[in-house]
């Protein structure tokens, strides 16, 4: 079934009007329906799968954004949000399915919940990023709400994320918090969006540092994601 | 003075100064072998392992602490001086009551906190404190397709019967839980345990719990603005 991923990110490569990018997602999205019925879970072990759950909740977090008034005047929007998610869409294709069934410590609702909602907050901090190069490129004031509006809601998934995998982590090793570097980056990007959301509270002065900051925040995410799972040694590596 | 202070410690530019060095030590200490899996700290409670480590290997974890522990009264300050005004939300005071509510549930753990492993074949037995024995009846596993175990279990005979433990699902007893983390079944099947004590364990969920409504109160109060 790759040649569903294989199309989705195509066609969220060609999403510059809103329909071709319901269509990717809804390719994205049989995609890991798909490997879910094959596997029996969510699609989450290993860079192939993860990174093509990454791509489909990108989209899935985009749609209502791509269909917001108030960002209809940015035409590149819906097409900036395709590319970045057919970017991690087509990063998934070298890397073999892992087709395993799952180590019984990970055999929990906690470690799916956990994951799936890190990747929706992660969508959420790419949106918010792109709507911050929508309000430097002269956007307007509405891309910069827009823009706190999905950095916030990705904050409460990825706060829920880490509440669950506290969780998870007390049932399976004893102890909700490990000392390792996925840790530290995960504790990381959360105290950044942290500051992120107090910054709003210095006014209007600050709005050009904000819409950066929410720019700077999406490779924060990745670097926690990709950087730290591929170079780093911790108990999250692929 | 001590009106200086307050308005000092009520400072948003403190807060967001205090974050930043959080951030800054957490990721120069990423880097450090100290956060690597052979650097013990995950093998012991934190406030042992400072006292032991050398300085060069933990010094940005001293400096996290100082940045957490003045961010703490920081939020704190902050909070008390938003509730005595009127007609404020609750919504981010309880997000910083429950962000407050996990510093100290990790100072709790940092404190208190206990972990020991065993490896035990069926038969052997251990100790708890008060020299009650925690005998291993029985280790059984399932070898999946692929030759790795899908699952095992252990069942422990305690002074009130018998309870099994397999992957994520712990037994508790006397304040401590008992963790099976892996299962050899040949020649003779052999167990690893974990005990641990996580005193802070409740006050983090407490914690969450708080800071999970504030944020939906908040979401809510956002939503259509």
């Amino acid at each position: 079934m790759k040649w569903l991923l294989i199309t989705s990110a195509l066609l969220y490569v060609a999403s510059v009007r809103r329909p071709i990018f319901v269509a990717a997602l809804g390719c994205s999205l049989a995609y890991l329906a798909s490997r879910g019925l094959a596997l029996g879970r969510l699609p989450l072990i290993g860079p192939q799968d993860t990174l093509a759950f990454f791509s489909g909740a990108l989209g899935l977090m985009a749609l209502p954004f791509v269909y917001s008034r108030q960002i209809a005047g940015v035409r590149w929007f819906s097409w900036g949000c395709g590319a970045l998610a057919a970017l991690f869409a087509a990063l998934a294709l070298p890397f073999p399915t892992i087709n395993m069934p799952l180590p019984p410590i990970l055999d929990t609702y906690w470690f799916e919940l956990h994951v799936a909602l890190a990747f929706f907050a992660y969508g959420l901090f790419g949106i918010a990023a792109l709507l911050g190069v929508a309000f430097l490129r002269g956007g307007g004031r509405q891309a910069l709400d827009l823009q706190y509006r999905a950095a916030l809601v990705g904050y409460s998934f990825f706060s829920l994320s880490m509440v669950s995998g506290g969780i998870w982590g007390y049932y399976a090793w004893g102890t909700y918090w490990l000392w390792t570097a996925k840790e530290l980056w995960t504790s990381i990007l959360w105290m950044f969006y942290s500051l992120y959301l107090h910054l709003r509270l210095k006014g209007q002065a600050w709005d050009r540092g904000f819409a950066w900051l929410g720019i700077i925040g999406f490779f924060v995410t990745l670097f926690t994601y990709l950087g730290v799972s591929l170079l780093m040694r911790s108990s999250h590596s692929f | 003075m001590l009106k200086k202070l307050y308005s000092t410690f009520c400072s948003l530019n403190l807060g967001l100064w205090l974050m930043t060095g959080v951030m800054a030590t957490l990721a120069l200490g990423s880097f450090s072998r100290a956060s690597s899996e052979s650097g013990g700290l995950n093998e012991m409670p934190l406030l042992f392992w400072l006292q032991r480590a050398p300085l060069g290997y933990s010094w940005w974890l001293w400096l996290c602490v100082a940045c957490i522990a003045v961010l703490f009264v920081n939020a704190l300050v902050c909070s008390i001086d938003a509730l005595r005004r009127k007609g404020r939300s609750i919504a981010p005071h309880l997000m910083h009551a429950g962000f407050l509510l996990i510093i100290l549930a990790h100072l709790l753990s940092a404190y208190g906190g206990f972990k020991q492993q065993f490896q035990l074949p069926q038969g052997d037995s251990f100790g708890f404190p008060d020299g009650e024995r925690v005998v291993v009846e029985r280790i059984t596993g399932q070898v999946g397709p692929m030759g790795m175990m899908s699952g095992y279990r252990a069942d422990l005979r305690l002074k009130d019967g018998v309870h099994g433990v397999q992957p994520n699902r712990p037994l508790f007893h006397q304040g401590y839980g008992i963790y099976i983390k892996d299962v050899a079944l040949s020649p003779v099947p052999v167990a690893l345990f974990e005990v641990h004590r996580e005193p802070g364990a409740l006050t983090a969920f407490i914690g969450a719990l708080l800071f999970t409504v504030g944020n939906l109160m908040l979401l809510a109060q956002r939503k259509g603005r």
